[in-house]
């Protein structure tokens, strides 16, 4: 029944069927199979602010319950909204509510949920693929999910509590999939550099790759080629390499300002 | 009172004419050659070394004045340390029952050190439990021994008991709005300040009185109008603001020994958001330096994040104050010195300033209990130099490490997720709790350290790998 719901999700097509779409179709109709796990109340979000709830994620990973959470939702909001209502006194205001939070009609912001998350973490036996773990599912699961959590800020919650750590994900892992395609990059702009300068420089001087390894000046050279490609990747590098600096020494010159007057020689501060 | 002294310092005046051209004019020289101040002075700055006024005039009949303008936990000690030094000390409060806003918490040694009673402590906090932007959530205090824990105070208990011991002490505690300082008219001449007191009834405006000092204490918090009065130069500051919320007590037992921090773009750009336990009811805040504007939207935001927990609750209060974030650049002038929050002293990363107002109160007191000989001589520029280098000396370390963990680990949600992940770990825990207890910065085992250091890079190249995913996602 639910395989078909993603296929037809409900405009605007919700980013999450695309996300679906483009990773592996496999663990998709693991969800689909699976019971969700029973609905969690979906609190309002106190709304000092007035930051507009996101309506149409109301409907994202909501899809397969959407007639029955609706009902749902309505039964539930009236009766906190009446208890808040009741203690609501004059001078002071009671959190998790206010006027517009207490009507039932207002779109509220759904939690987080995968039901491969289990307990506050990762369950890696869901994550298996040919008998062994699946560690890149695992990584985009999880930036899955603080992705969605930096969008949509949640209730820290004492009975679910989250105790996902990233070390639990093995080096090798993190070394294939992140460092491995960065280092490509950087080694191939290297050899650029150095098969077209040490060309250039045999071109000018005369002087063959082995006889110009064996100059200081050039190794001077290679080494500032090296830094160079692993400090400097975008052109805001420059810039953020030379903020990075100031800021070391600003909070030391803070402290030292008093300092710097007591070595000062003008008298226009006397007495 | 007043005219005793302007006899004596008219007479002091006179004779240090001669070297009105110098920046520190207070010393004057009876027998030893006049030639000697130059170069002595000269090889003091080249050296930076301060040496106590041995050649500062006696006070002819009567003790060293202080005016302490403050009556917070800086201004308290520092009255109480004059007053205990023999220093004829006037403290100014304007408001006795002032109720702070404020996280509350002190140290350990803070107890140890000022002899506090451990019944002015509403709470020991010996949980704190640290979430990160996807509510990754760490218990730290796991390595406290039986004894060690936060004392969580209510601020008016507190001032109020250190104005008290200053007042047994010795010290006159004083009602009353400082208003200004005239700088003496000549080298060694009194300070002349003007305040409003205010009657005990209450009341009205209160009336203009003036005072003659020979050195003030500025103790007055972040707003310091003697910071003012020496252009002691502005202040980077956070804005901390906070509700006090009276939350049911099945919810209370949670909190009856934890406290909460919760880190987070939403939450705060540069700072945290909090849920500190007080004497019967919980404080939710948050903080700010660089986008102040957008308080009430943060503040939403660690409700929020904590709404499980404070459900139902009532809030009580409303209150906001600024933080300092740094020192002011000068913050000693002639005879008066800054302490507390009116010098800046609160450090980062954790915004504590309770511990550090009352102990460079402290020290700036004893500095000049010790150049005046017990309030026998008069003092000048170099004793409360003597309490900044001292000060500076023993702290600075502290404050370079929450400045560095603060650039580390508060720029981004990336580097909050791996610090919280970095907190799980038992050795990070000791080292925190140990340096904040006690306020040394302990070097612990190298190899631990070395751990330590392949540990914090791990993380924050995992969190920042998992971030730059995160970026390329669209939900």
């Amino acid at each position: 029944m639910s395989m078909a719901l993603f296929s037809s999700s409900p405009p605007p097509p919700t980013t999450l069927s695309a996300l679906s779409l483009k990773h592996r179709l496999s663990f998709r109709t693991q969800l689909a199979l699976f019971p969700r796990k029973a609905p969690s109340l979906l609190l309002p979000r106190s709304t000092d602010n007035g930051a507009g709830v996101v309506s149409s994620t109301a409907t994202v990973a909501e899809e397969e319950e959407e007639k029955d959470k609706l009902e749902e939702k309505k039964e539930e909001t009236p009766p906190p909204a009446a208890a808040e209502k009741d203690v609501e006194s004059k001078q002071q205001s009671l959190l998790g509510s206010n006027g517009a939070a207490a009507r039932a009609e207002e779109v509220l912001p759904p939690k987080f949920k995968d039901t491969r998350w289990v307990g506050g973490t990762w369950d890696l036996k869901r994550f298996q693929k040919d008998g062994k773990t699946d560690w890149d599912a695992v990584v985009d699961a999880e930036v899955r999910r603080r992705k969605w959590l930096e969008e949509n800020p949640e209730a820290s919650s004492n009975d679910e509590p989250v105790i996902f750590d990233t070390s639990i994900i093995p080096w090798w892992s993190w070394v294939k999939r992140f460092h491995l395609p960065e280092a490509e990059l950087l080694n191939g702009r290297a050899a650029m550099i150095g098969f077209f300068m040490a060309y250039f420089v045999d071109s000018l001087t005369g002087v063959g790759l082995v006889d110009q390894m064996g100059n200081f000046f050039c190794k001077t050279l290679l080494f500032i080629a090296v830094a160079g490609v692993l400090l400097i990747r975008k052109n805001e590098d420059i810039d953020t390499l030379k903020k990075l600096l100031d800021e070391t020494t600003f909070y030391d010159r803070q402290w030292q300002a008093t300092w710097q007057e007591d070595k000062s020689s003008s008298d226009s501060k006397a007495k | 009172m007043a005219s005793l002294s302007t006899t004596t310092s008219t007479a002091a005046g006179e004779s240090l004419r001669s070297f009105a051209g110098l920046r520190r004019e207070t010393r004057i020289l009876r027998g030893v050659a006049a030639a000697d101040a130059p170069g002595s002075q000269l090889r003091r700055r080249q050296l930076g070394v301060v040496r106590a006024s041995r050649t500062s005039p006696r006070l002819n009949g009567r003790k060293l004045r202080v005016a302490v303008v403050g009556g917070g936990p800086a201004g308290g000690s520092a009255a109480e340390a004059l007053a205990k030094g023999g220093v004829e000390t006037m403290l100014i409060e304007r408001k006795l029952d002032n109720c702070k806003p404020c996280g509350g918490a002190i140290p350990l040694c803070m107890v140890e050190e000022f002899g506090l009673p451990l019944d002015l402590i509403d709470r020991r906090v010996t949980k704190m439990k640290m979430i990160s932007p996807s509510n990754v959530a760490v218990d730290i205090g796991r390595t406290l021994g039986p004894d060690e824990y936060i004392g969580m105070v209510r601020r008016e208990v507190l001032d109020a008991y250190l104005r008290e011991r200053a007042a047994e002490a010795g010290a006159s505690v004083i009602n009353g709005l400082f208003l200004r300082l005239e700088q003496p008219e000549g080298p060694g001449g009194p300070y002349r300040i003007h305040y409003n007191e205010f009657s005990p009834a209450g009341g009205g405006a209160g009336e203009r009185r003036t005072a003659e000092v020979d050195a003030v204490v500025g103790a007055d918090g972040a707003n310091s109008r003697v910071a003012k009065s020496i252009g002691a130069g502005e202040y980077e500051y956070a804005i901390a603001f906070q509700e006090r919320v009276r939350i049911p007590e099945t919810k209370m037992e949670y909190y009856k020994e934890r406290a909460e921090m919760y880190v987070g773009d939403d939450v705060s750009p540069d700072f945290y958001g909090w849920v500190f336990p007080k004497c019967d009811h919980v404080a939710v805040g948050t903080g700010t330096v660089t986008h102040k504007a957008d308080i009430k939207k943060f503040q939403a935001a660690t409700r929020l994040r904590a709404k499980d927990k404070i459900e139902g609750g009532t809030i009580i209060r409303v209150e906001a104050h600024p933080i300092p974030e740094h020192p002011r650049p000068r913050r000693v002038l002639g005879r008066v010195a800054l302490v507390g929050d009116a010098a800046g002293y609160v450090t980062k990363c954790s915004g504590e300033g309770i511990y550090f107002a009352a102990k460079s109160g402290r020290m700036c007191a004893e500095a000049i209990v010790e150049g005046s000989e017990n309030g026998s001589r008069m003092i000048d520029e170099g004793d409360l130099r003597k309490y900044l280098e001292k000060f500076d000396k023993m702290y600075w370390p502290t404050y370079k490490v929450l400045d560095v963990l603060q650039k580390l680990f508060y720029r981004s949600n990336a580097a909050r997720e791996a610090f919280v992940e970095m907190c799980a770990d038992e050795y990070v825990q000791k080292m925190t709790f140990d340096s904040y207890l006690y306020k040394k910065v302990v070097p612990g085992n190298p190899l631990d350290d070395i751990k330590l250091a392949v540990n914090t890079i791990g993380s924050l190249v995992r969190a920042t790998a998992l971030r730059r995913e995160m970026e390329k996602l669209t939900l």
